[in-house]
C-alpha cells in the first residue's frame, strides 16, 4: 500500500490514480496530521510526501516516523524545488525528491526504486 | 418786534464799571438841578407847584433806564442837587418833604412800568405806551400828589386840593413830555444819529424848524390875532397838530415825544408870558387849560406813534421773515439735487449768506471724530476780524452741550449765564472764546454726527423759538446733504476698491444680475472671453450669460449645458456654490459661481485657467500609478515562489491525471468511468491555473483608475487566495472574518487589491521578523455607521515602535533591510485618493492592526 500525503486534493487524486493504474493500492491524506491519526495498523510500503503543507511539513513527518523507528521508504514531491532544500535532503537521507510538475513515469520509477531498495541509498534529483 | 424780528435785536452790553456809574450819577444830579431851576422858572407864584416840574420826570426816566440794584445810587445823587436848587427858595422841612414826594413818584412810576411792561424803556407798542401812560404818567403823580399836597398845605398853608390838582396836572404833562424823550434819546438817540441816512437828518431838522417857527408865530408873532377868532379860541394850537402828527408818523414815539416836548415848552413859555390862546382866562386857569390841552393832545399822539411804529415793525418783521423764508427756500432748493462734490462749496456759500442775513459773527459746522471725543470744524464762515475757534474736545470744553447734542436737543443762550448750573465748563469755554450768544444744533444722520453752531460775538442776541425752528430746518438740510455726500464718497471708495480687486484677480470675473445679465467684468474677463473658441465669448457687459450658455449648449459645446444649469441653480439660490472643471482644446478651466449676497440677487462667475495645476495633478497621478505598478511588479517578484507553487499544483494534478488516464485507456478493457472522472479533474485544474494567471494579470495591469461599485469582501478574498501559498510558506495562518452584510462602495478594484495585498505582505513580513511559532494574520471587514467599509488587518508581529504610527505611511520609511519603504505609502495614497482614512495602532495583546475606511455613498464629495 502506498500512502499519498498532499494538501492539494487534485494532486492527491491524480497521483493516487496514477499509482493505482500501475497496480498499487493507495491511501490518500490531506495532511501529515491526518496521516498520523488515520494510519491504522497497516503501515504503508511507501510514502509519497508533499514537502510544503500547512502544519507539519513532509520532512517533519518523515522525522517523526523515523523517530518512531518506522523506516518507510519515501518519495518527496515539492512545488518549491530550490537547491538549499534539495541539499538538506541529500545529506539526511538520499531519497528521491520530485519537483512539481513531474512526469508520471518518473514518480512510478521513484516509487519502484524506493520499494525495491527498501533502504534509502541514493540521492537523485529530478530535473525541474 | 416779536416773531422773527428777533433778528437784528441787539442788546447793548451792560457793562457798568464804577466810573460809569459815577458819571451817570453826576449827570443825573446835574440834570435834576437844571430841571429844578427850569421848574422854578415855570412856576406861577404864589402857588408852589410849577407848570412843568422836570426833576420828577428825570428821576423816573433814570430809574426806568437803570438797574433797580443801582436806584439808590441815583436817588442819593439827586439829593444834593435837590437841596442846592431848593434850599434858598423854600424852607428846609418843605425841601426835604418835597424830595421824598418826588422820589416816591419816580419809584411808583418805575416800579409800575417795570411790573407791567415787557420792555420798560421802549414806547413802540400800544401796550407799552398804555402801561407807561397809566402807571408812570397818571397813577404815580396821582398817588404822590396826595403826599405832596399834604406837605405843602401843612408847611405853607396853601389850599390842599389846589396844590394837589396843580401838581398832578403839571407832573402828568412833564411825564408825558420828558420821560419818553429822555429814554428815547438815551437808548436810541446816539444810534439814530450815527446810522440814519442824511435824508432823515434833514427831514428831522426841517420838522424841528417848522415846529418852532409855527409855534413862535402862533404864540408870539403877528398872527397872534388869529387866536381871537370868535368861537375858536384854540385855533393857533391846531396849527401845530400837523407837525406833531408828522413827527409821530415819521419818527415814532421818540420823535413824537421830542416834538411834543418842544411844543409844550413853547406853549408854556407863551402862557407864562401872557400870550397864546388862553390869555383871556385868568392866569391860573389859562395854565391849567393849556396843560389839559397839551395832555389831551399828547396821549393820543403817543398812542398813534406807537401804533404806527408797531405796525411798521410788524411789517418789517413780516418782510424780514418773508425774505428769511425765501432764503431758506432757496437754500433747501439749492441742496436738493446737488452732486456730492459740490456740497462742500455750497455749504460754505450758504453759511456766509445766513451769517450775513442774521447779522451773526460766526457759523461753524463741526463733525465728531470717529471716537466721538472731539469736534473738528469742517465748514465755517466768520465775519471779518473774528478769531478762529480751536478744536473742541468734548469732555474738556463743552461736556454739557455735547450731551445735549447727542440727545438731539439744541443748545440756545442769549448769554452764557442763561445755561443751567451743570454747564460750568461750557459757560467757561464760551466766555473764554468770547462768544456772547449762541445756538448750537445737532446734525443728525443715522445718528448725531456733528453740530451746526451760530455764534454772536460782537453783541448779545436773542434766539426766538421760531428762528430756532427755522435754523433746525437748515441743520436738517445740511445734515442730509453731508450724509448723502458721505454715502456717495463711501460708494465711490467701494467702487474704486471693487474695480481694483477685480482687476487684480488673475481669474476672469463677471458679475451677473438676477436674470444672468453681465453687469460687471474685470479686464481678464474681456481678454478671456476673446480667446478662440470660448463658448462664453460673447458674454460682454449687458449680455445675458445664461443666453450665451444656452446658445453654446445648443451648438453642442461640452459643459455649456452643465454650466447653464449650475449658474441657474446659484441664481435661484438652490445651490450655495457651483464649480465646474472642463477641458477645452489643450487647456483646462475651472468655473465657479457663487450668489451675490444682496436683496436683488445675482451671482459672481469666475473662470480660471487651471491647465498648469491640472497638468501637475495628472503628472502626480501618472507617477502614482507608475509607482503603484512598479511596486506591484516588485511585490510579484517577492511572490514568485508562491505563485509558482500556485501554478504547479494544478499542473501536477493535470499531468498525473493525464498520464493515469492514458494507462486506463491502454488497459483492456479500458476503464472509461475512471477516465471520465480524470477528465473532470483535469478541467477543474485547468480552470484553477487560468484563475491564478488572471489574478496575476489583474494585479500587474497598468491602467487608469476606474471607480466602480465593489464588494470589498470579494477583493479581500481574491488577494487572500493570491497570498495563501505564501502564507503557508511563511507559516502564517491567514484568517478572514468578513461581514456578510458589507455595503457596496465605489472604488478601483485593482488599487484596492493592491492595498490589501500590501497590508497582508506587510503583516506577514512583520511576523517573519518576530520569529514566533504562532503567526496569525486576521483580516476583518465591518460596516461603518455611514454605510462605508472598515477593514482591519491584524498581525502578531513586534508591533510599531512608539511614535512611528504616522511615519510608517511615509514613503521610503522601512524597518526591513531589503524593503523599499513604498508599500504602505502606496496604500495611503490609494486610500486617500478614495477619500478614505488609514491608520495603524498596536494591539494590546501584541502586534499591530492596520485600519482603513472607505466612505459610504453619502460621504463622498465628488
Amino acid at each position: 500500500m502506498i500512502a499519498v500525503v498532499d494538501d492539494d486534493a487534485s494532486v492527491r487524486r491524480g497521483l493516487a490514480r496514477l499509482l493505482r493504474s500501475a497496480g498499487y493500492r493507495t491511501q490518500t491524506f490531506a495532511s501529515a496530521l491526518e496521516f498520523l491519526e488515520r494510519r491504522a495498523g497497516d503501515d504503508p510500503a511507501c510514502l509519497v510526501l508533499d514537502v510544503r503543507m500547512p502544519g507539519l511539513s513532509g520532512f517533519d513527518l518523515h522525522e517523526v516516523l523515523t523517530g518512531e523507528g518506522l523506516d518507510v521508504p519515501v518519495v518527496f514531491i515539492t512545488g518549491h524545488a530550490d537547491l538549499s532544500m534539495a541539499g538538506r535532503t541529500v545529506k539526511a537521507d538520499g531519497v528521491d525528491i520530485l519537483a512539481k510538475p513531474f512526469d508520471g513515469q518518473a514518480l512510478l520509477a521513484a516509487v519502484e526504486r524506493a520499494l525495491t531498495r527498501g533502504q534509502p541509498s541514493l540521492v537523485r534529483l529530478a530535473s525541474s | 418786534m416779536e416773531g422773527l424780528s428777533g433778528i437784528g435785536y441787539h442788546t447793548p452790553a451792560m457793562k457798568a464799571p464804577a466810573v460809569r456809574i459815577a458819571a451817570t450819577a453826576l449827570l443825573v444830579a446835574g440834570a435834576y438841578y437844571v430841571g429844578a431851576n427850569i421848574g422854578f422858572i415855570l412856576r406861577f407864584p404864589p402857588a408852589t407847584p410849577s407848570v412843568m416840574w422836570p426833576p420828577n420826570a428825570i428821576l423816573t426816566a433814570t430809574l426806568l433806564l437803570a438797574s433797580p440794584r443801582r436806584w439808590w445810587i441815583y436817588l442819593l445823587a439827586a439829593f444834593p442837587a435837590h437841596l442846592a436848587a431848593e434850599l434858598g427858595a423854600l424852607p428846609a422841612s418843605l425841601v426835604l418833604a418835597l424830595f421824598v414826594t418826588n422820589c416816591s413818584e419816580a419809584l411808583l412810576a418805575a416800579v409800575g412800568v417795570r411790573w407791567f411792561s415787557d420792555a420798560p424803556t421802549r414806547f413802540d407798542t400800544l401796550r407799552r405806551v398804555t402801561v407807561f401812560i397809566v402807571a408812570a404818567v397818571l397813577l404815580a403823580p396821582f398817588l404822590s400828589s396826595f403826599l405832596d399836597a399834604a406837605a405843602v398845605t401843612a408847611l405853607q398853608g396853601e389850599p390842599y386840593w389846589v396844590v394837589w390838582r396843580t401838581r398832578f396836572v403839571s407832573n402828568v404833562l412833564t411825564g408825558l413830555a420828558l420821560v419818553p424823550a429822555i429814554v428815547t434819546l438815551v437808548t436810541l438817540g446816539g444810534g439814530w444819529i450815527r446810522q440814519a441816512p442824511w435824508r432823515r437828518h434833514a427831514e428831522a431838522a426841517v420838522l424841528a424848524l417848522a415846529l418852532i417857527t409855527v409855534g413862535i408865530v402862533n404864540f408870539a408873532g403877528p398872527f397872534e390875532g388869529l387866536g381871537a377868532i370868535p368861537g375858536a379860541p384854540v385855533t393857533p394850537l391846531a396849527f401845530l397838530l400837523p407837525f406833531l402828527l408828522w413827527a409821530g408818523v415819521r419818527f415814532g414815539p421818540g420823535g413824537a415825544s421830542l416834538a411834543f416836548l418842544g411844543t409844550a415848552l413853547i406853549a408854556i413859555w407863551a402862557a407864562t408870558h401872557a400870550r397864546g390862546p388862553f390869555i383871556d382866562l385868568p392866569l391860573a386857569e389859562s395854565v391849567v387849560a393849556l396843560q389839559l390841552f397839551l395832555t389831551i393832545v399828547a396821549v393820543p399822539l403817543l398812542c398813534l406813534a406807537a401804533l404806527i411804529e408797531e405796525r411798521g415793525r410788524a411789517q418789517e418783521a413780516l418782510r424780514e421773515r418773508l425774505s428769511f423764508e425765501e432764503l431758506l427756500a432757496r437754500l433747501s432748493r439749492a441742496f436738493v439735487h446737488l452732486p456730492g462734490h459740490a456740497i462742500d462749496g455750497a455749504i460754505e456759500t450758504w453759511l456766509q449768506r445766513l451769517g450775513q442775513f442774521l447779522g451773526l459773527d460766526r457759523i461753524t459746522i463741526r463733525r465728531f471724530s470717529a471716537d466721538g471725543q472731539t469736534l473738528a470744524v469742517s465748514h465755517s464762515w466768520a465775519a471779518p476780524q473774528s478769531q478762529p475757534v480751536p478744536l473742541i474736545v468734548a469732555r474738556r470744553d463743552l461736556p454739557w452741550a455735547v450731551r445735549r447734542l447727542h440727545e438731539e436737543q439744541p443748545v440756545v443762550f442769549t448769554r452764557p449765564d442763561d445755561l443751567p448750573d451743570d454747564s460750568v465748563l461750557d459757560r467757561a469755554w464760551f466766555r473764554r472764546t468770547g462768544i456772547r450768544s449762541g445756538l448750537i444744533l445737532p446734525l443728525v444722520g443715522r445718528r448725531v454726527f456733528g453740530s451746526l453752531a451760530f455764534f454772536a460775538i460782537a453783541a448779545e442776541r436773542a434766539w426766538p423759538e421760531e428762528l430756532v425752528q427755522r435754523l433746525r430746518l437748515v441743520a436738517e438740510v445740511f445734515a442730509s446733504s453731508l450724509a448723502r455726500q458721505e454715502a456717495e464718497d463711501a460708494l465711490r471708495a467701494s467702487e474704486v476698491m471693487k474695480s481694483a480687486i477685480l482687476s487684480s484677480l488673475s481669474s476672469s470675473v463677471a458679475v451677473l444680475d438676477f436674470e444672468g445679465r453681465v453687469i460687471a467684468v474685470n479686464e481678464n474677463w474681456t481678454r478671456f472671453a476673446c480667446r478662440p473658441g470660448a463658448w462664453d465669448a460673447h458674454a460682454g457687459l449687458g449680455i445675458s450669460y445664461l443666453e450665451a450658455c444656452r446658445l453654446a449648449a445648443r451648438e453642442g459645446v461640452a459643459h455649456a449645458a452643465e454650466a447653464l444649469e449650475g449658474i441657474n441653480a446659484v441664481l435661484d439660490r438652490s445651490r450655495p456654490i457651483f464649480v465646474l472643471e472642463y477641458g477645452q482644446g489643450d487647456r483646462w478651466f475651472a468655473m465657479s459661481a457663487v450668489p451675490l449676497d444682496r436683496p436683488e440677487g445675482g451671482a459672481v462667475v469666475s473662470c480660471t485657467d487651471v491647465t498648469e495645476r491640472k497638468r501637475i495633478e495628472l503628472d502626480a497621478q501618472r507617477s502614482r500609478q507608475e509607482l503603484a505598478h512598479f511596486t506591484r511588479v516588485s511585490t510579484m517578484g517577492e511572490l514568485t515562489a508562491s505563485l509558482a507553487h500556485e501554478l504547479n499544483q494544478p499542473l501536477t494534478g493535470i499531468l498525473a491525471n493525464a498520464q493515469a488516464a492514458r494507462r486506463y485507456l491502454d488497459a483492456s478493457p479500458p476503464d472509461l468511468g475512471e477516465v471520465q472522472e480524470i477528465l473532470g479533474d483535469i478541467i477543474e485544474d485547468d480552470k484553477r491555473a487560468a484563475e491564478v494567471i488572471q489574478r496575476l494579470r489583474d494585479l500587474l495591469r497598468k491602467g487608469e483608475s476606474q471607480q466602480i461599485p465593489l464588494d470589498l469582501n470579494a477583493v479581500v478574498r481574491d488577494v487572500a487566495k493570491l497570498v495563501s501559498s505564501d502564507a503557508v510558506i511563511r507559516n502564517v495562518t491567514l484568517t478572514l472574518a468578513l461581514d456578510p452584510d458589507l455595503p457596496v462602495v465605489n472604488g478601483d478594484r485593482v488599487q484596492l487589491q493592491q492595498v490589501i495585498l500590501n497590508l497582508l505582505i506587510n503583516g506577514m513580513e512583520a511576523m517573519a521578523e518576530s520569529g514566533g511559532d504562532e503567526r496569525p494574520l486576521v483580516v476583518r471587514t465591518e460596516c461603518t455607521e455611514a454605510k462605508g467599509v472598515h477593514v482591519f488587518v491584524q498581525d502578531a508581529g513586534p508591533g510599531l515602535r512608539s511614535g512611528t504610527q504616522e511615519l510608517v505611511f511615509e514613503p521610503f520609511y522601512t524597518t526591513k533591510a531589503a524593503g523599499m519603504g513604498m508599500g504602505l505609502a502606496i496604500v495611503r495614497s490609494i486610500i486617500e485618493a478614495h477619500e478614505g482614512a488609514i491608520w495603524a495602532v498596536n494591539n494590546p495583546t501584541g502586534g499591530a492592526t492596520f485600519h482603513f475606511t472607505l466612505p459610504g455613498p453619502g460621504e463622498r464629495t465628488a
